[in-house]
């Protein structure tokens, strides 16, 4: 095989693009802080990088666990060619991961916190172990693919020993994973709209990962079929996709169901913006691909199971967006349209993982071999018509779900309540206790004490402690009494008001403040 | 002692001394709007309806921020106050999403931000027994200092012996598990910006019903998978040497 330099192609620019864009980003970020790099705020402090990049991440994994299992545990063999190919992608997926959630906290360095600051009654906490732990279960079932490709035996011997642990320990941590996510928002039952919130939330986002999982599956397989002839047998392909359909339908039965039992079916035909995008998700994400998938006639056509997952993946991500974004907004009360630092930091998360797997299944044994058909075609997505029909039909969606989410938010905002300052409640000024006389400390040259009484200082119809408050007095001195304020204070501090404009003038009229002592 | 801030929005008059004494003991800078609360306001005078509605951490009995952070910068102290140490702060924010009266704010500014908000001055007052800055600082009483019991009783006590002068509701009583800081007010609290629809509930029960069925998932869940991977890989074997007894 020749070594050749990659042609300037269309992608290649696009990546580059991206790439320069996400890495300007982060740099700014770290710089300026990410008030400054997103569109993030107090009222709204999770945007896309955790709906997106993070709970549709670790989502797009779950095809790696449910595989692992039906491999090894199961036994059912004929699944072995999808094994490598899952892993990788679940892999990739959680160092993606991994790499956007360092770029979204505050003080990514303090990360190891959650090794040794344990706080157990966090989901967060157990967000932050089922990351770590599965990650290195995931890097360990990949390991063998390397030991193949270099021929390390004795290494391929061990893994296979452990590698029975190994699974079992990936399905139990991902299963956490998954549910735990759904988790996080089990403690916003007030801020997460009804039509999302619900006890079953972690049942639900683990079952719709399920899916998402194994459409991933299908979906990388046909790519990888038309960027270099790897892929899958499409009779095994076809069975995933029977399976997608039967979870798809588990999902909504349940899902539906606990919609009736929490009557949140009102929310969704009360022309809410919110019920519009449920309805979006669940007929275009799950009942779509779950009708396409039960149909004989088009599970046997490539186009046709490629089209189903991607619906299925576009109801994951629509459903993790709704949850993270579309159902918080109307509480938060302010609209989040991600910035385009956020855009380019997903962007490039999400080519580095295309990219990454091109590179794995260009160079090592992810797919199987027999099936390699033919022709080595070269770069990445010069994958044929179909192949850019797919691409295309992405960034459509993609397009179409952030048009929506503008859309969405333009629509929820809500009616600001008038919030002018009106005149303070009428409140007897007998109410008011000021503190006692302030006695200050003379000086040599004082021609008299000075003694400060709040009663001929504050207008009792409309008081305003911060006019002398804010900075020129300390308030906390003042209210403890005489001796603390004594000190610093001076005829530039009293001069402020008494100047001539606001009070009399402190130079025309010693005997103003100063009380002679007789 | 549970230590409470009782605050009286009929008794308010806006001066805004409870803002500027908690941004001189806390050295906050003082240019800085004091309507609503944010990293550098933690205490907020906000004027609505023609109420003047001093606001801060409620210091939840059980907060929902403490339970959410992974890494325990949130706690409750005994004393009542909830505080935060930002030195194991990993800047998730999950505590800001968990909080159902959206209190914690965010250094959005700073490239190694900070979680902000009230901490009852426990440091600087409350562990030694004093009041914090900022009821200390009102002139009208507005808002005190006191024992949760006592301000309770005290709530009670001023809502009925003038019923026509309160709405008969103390804030915090119930709301999220009860709270450390209460209110009473003449308008009803919904039409303030005091979130309307909060459960009674714990809080960090709703996840903590999950979370604590983790070790049993993970005992099960392994003990039925190696099960099942033992009897299929069985009887794959028996298949394949059926005179063996394995
Ligand atoms: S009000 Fe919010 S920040 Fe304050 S203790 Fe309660 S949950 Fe925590
Ligand atoms: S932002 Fe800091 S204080 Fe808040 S939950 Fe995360 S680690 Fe805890």
């Amino acid at each position: 095989m020749k070594l050749k330099l990659p042609k300037p192609s269309f992608w290649l620019i696009t990546l580059a693009v991206i790439w320069a864009a996400g890495i300007i980003s982060v740099v700014y970020r770290f710089y300026n802080g990410l008030g400054a790099a997103t569109n993030l705020s107090d009222q709204f402090p999770w945007g896309i990088w955790i709906g997106f990049d993070i709970l549709i991440g670790v989502a797009l994994a779950a095809g790696g666990f449910a595989v692992c299992a039906t491999i090894y545990i199961f036994n059912l063999k004929e699944y072995r060619p999808i094994g490598r190919p899952t892993v990788l992608t679940a892999f990739l997926g959680y160092v993606l991961v991994i790499v956007a959630l360092l770029v979204d906290l505050g003080k990514p360095y303090n990360v190891w916190h959650v090794i040794t600051m344990w706080n157990h009654h966090s989901v967060m906490f157990e967000v932050g172990w089922c990351v770590m732990l599965y990650t290195t279960v995931l890097f360990l079932e990949f390991l063998p693919a390397f030991f193949e490709r270099f021929r390390m035996v004795f290494w391929q011997d061990l893994f296979h020993r452990i590698l029975i642990p190994l699974v079992i320990a990936g399905v139990i941590l991902s299963t956490l994973h998954q549910s735990s996510l759904g988790s996080l928002y089990l403690i916003v039952p007030t801020k997460l709209h009804p039509i999302w919130y619900s006890g079953m939330l972690p049942v639900f986002f683990f079952i719709s990962a399920l899916a998402g999982g194994l459409a991933m599956v299908i979906f990388e397989s046909y790519l990888s079929a038309r960027a270099f002839g790897k892929g899958i047998e499409h009779r095994l392909l076809a069975q995933i996709s029977r399976v997608i359909a039967v979870v798809l339908m588990i999902y909504l039965v349940l899902r539906l169901q606990n919609m009736v039992e929490r009557g949140a079916f009102k929310h969704v035909f009360d022309g809410s913006s919110e019920g519009i995008f449920f309805l979006i998700e669940i007929i275009l994400g799950y009942i779509t691909p779950m009708m396409l998938f039960f149909n004989a006639r088009i599970r046997e056509s490539k186009a046709g199971l490629f089209f189903g997952a991607v619906l299925t993946l576009f109801g994951l991500v629509m459903n993790r967006l709704n949850v993270a974004i579309t159902g918080m907004a109307r509480s938060a009360g302010v609209e989040y349209l991600p910035s385009w630092m956020e855009v380019a930091v997903t962007l490039s998360v999400i080519a580095a993982g295309l990219f990454i797997f091109r590179l794995a299944a260009k160079y090592l044994p992810v797919f199987p071999r027999e099936e390699k058909t033919g022709v080595h075609q070269p770069p990445l997505i010069e994958a044929g018509r179909s192949g850019k029909l797919a691409m295309g039909l992405l960034a459509g969606l993609l397009i179409l779900v952030l048009a929506g989410f503008g859309y969405s938010l333009a629509v929820t905002r809500p009616n600001q309540s008038a919030d002018a300052p009106q005149a303070a409640q009428a409140i007897a000024a007998e109410s008011l206790e000021f503190p006692a006389p302030i006695e200050f400390v003379q000086s040599e040259e004082s021609p008299g004490q000075v003694i400060f009484n709040h009663e001929s200082h504050v207008d009792t119809s409309a008081p305003n402690c911060k006019n002398c408050h804010a900075g020129l007095f300390s308030i906390r001195a003042s209210k403890a009494g005489a001796a603390a304020q004594t000190r610093a204070v001076g005829h530039d501090q009293c001069g402020t008001c008494h100047n001539g404009e606001k009070a009399f003038n402190y130079e025309e009229s010693c005997d103003g403040c100063h009380m002679s002592s007789e | 002692m549970k230590a409470a801030i009782l605050t009286d929005l009929t008794k308010c008059v806006g001066c805004e001394a409870c803002a500027l004494a908690c941004k001189e003991i806390n050295d906050l800078p003082r240019d800085s709007a004091n309507h609503m609360l944010t990293a550098y306001t933690w205490s907020a005078m906000e004027h609505r309806n023609g109420v003047n509605i001093r606001r801060q951490c409620m210091h939840c009995e059980e907060p929902a921020c403490a339970s959410a952070c992974p890494v325990g910068a949130l706690s409750k102290t005994p004393e009542g106050a909830v505080v935060y140490d930002g030195s194991k702060c990993i800047g998730c924010r999950y505590c800001m999403i968990a909080c159902p009266f959206g209190i914690p704010k965010y250094q959005w500014d700073k490239p190694i931000p900070l979680i902000q908000k009230c901490i009852f001055c426990y440091e600087k007052a409350l562990k030694a027994g004093e009041q914090p800055a900022c009821t200390a600082a009102c002139p009208t009483g507005a808002t005190i200092f006191g024992e949760r019991q006592a301000l309770i009783a005290e709530a009670q006590q001023r809502i009925s012996s003038t019923p026509e002068k309160y709405q008969p509701h103390i804030f915090g009583l119930k709301e999220a598990g009860g709270t450390s800081v209460l209110y009473t007010s003449a308008v009803p609290f919904a039409e303030l910006g005091f979130p309307a629809n909060l459960i009674e509930e714990s809080y960090p029960n709703l996840t903590w019903k999950v979370l604590n069925k983790i070790p049993g998932i993970v005992t099960t869940g392994t003990a039925f998978l190696a099960g099942l991977w033992w009897i299929v890989n069985r009887r794959i074997k028996l298949q394949e040497k059926p005179d063996e007894t394995l």
